[in-house]
């Protein structure tokens, strides 16, 4: 997937992706990444967790404006299943 | 395909699945994985504010159109080739194929790896600018794959993207 960003930030176009596996992403260097240490298959969380789905996106899209350097990984440190969301009310970013 | 490749791809398929199980395990494996090294590639500009821009999705998680061709799981290099998927597709008219990992949560909600619904109630309500034509891969591709992925597949999408004029890209994984 870092592979694909980085071809697409290259046409000129920002790119941000939600990833799992920090080392991976430490070598692929996709231009911006949220790393989350949850389960494959679930970047953006659980099941019928709507907040927790729009927080990540959230964050993800957050990450275009505040990024200033290519090959940034955001670490929220979000922890599986034992966090409490809360669905952003603004979006008026940046 | 011979035997060697469905033991391997069933091995693989295995392993991946356990690795869905293994949080610990699937970190010391991106330690090892093969992957592409690269240098920082330069960050393009998200110029216009998030309530004007133009954008798409584009996972890796191996979604498809119930119509189109599922992604070639008998490939032990994967399938570097990509499915368009329509902004206003109805999500049950989507499903998985990928058997590296454990989809059956994400089927009985995309917006856990494909978040369309969730961007198109964005792009209702004025949060995004819009929500472009998507995009899906399969991810686990290896070479001689992550060639076309780079050279042919991946730079077709960028440029479809930037033909529609979409402002940036949020790419998901499996």
């Amino acid at each position: 997937m870092g592979l694909i960003a980085r071809v697409i930030e290259s046409f000129g176009i920002p790119t941000v992706c939600v990833i799992g596996l920090r080392e991976i992403a430490e070598r692929v260097r996709p231009p911006r990444a949220i790393h989350l240490k949850w389960p494959f298959g679930h970047p953006l969380g659980e099941p019928g967790n709507r907040a927790q789905q729009l927080c990540v996106i959230y964050i993800a899209l957050q990450a275009l404006y505040t990024v200033r350097e290519s090959g940034t990984i955001i670490d929220p440190g979000w922890r599986w299943r034992r966090e409490e969301y809360e669905e952003p009310d603004r979006w008026d970013l940046p | 395909m011979n035997d060697f490749d469905w033991l391997r791809q069933r091995l693989e398929s295995a392993f991946g699945q356990f690795l869905s199980q293994a949080p610990e395990l699937a970190r010391l494996w991106g330690q090892w994985f093969d992957a592409v090294e690269g240098e920082p590639v330069p960050l393009a500009r998200l110029e216009k504010p998030l309530r004007e821009a133009r954008l798409a999705l584009v996972t890796t998680g191996g979604v498809h159109l119930r119509a189109q061709t599922p992604f070639d799981m008998h490939d032990s290099h994967g399938d570097p080739s990509y499915r368009v998927i329509p902004a206003d597709t109805p999500v049950d008219e989507l499903m998985i194929t990928h058997d590296y990992y454990d989809h059956t949560d994400a089927e009985r909600d995309l917006n856990i790896l494909f978040p369309l619904e969730l961007a198109r109630e964005l792009a209702a309500r004025g949060a995004i600018g819009g929500l472009g034509t998507c995009y899906s891969f399969m991810g686990h591709i290896e070479p001689p794959h992550v060639e076309t992925l780079i050279r042919r597949t991946a730079p077709e999408v960028a440029g479809m993207l930037r033909q529609e004029q979409i402002d940036a890209v949020l790419l998901t994984p499996a």
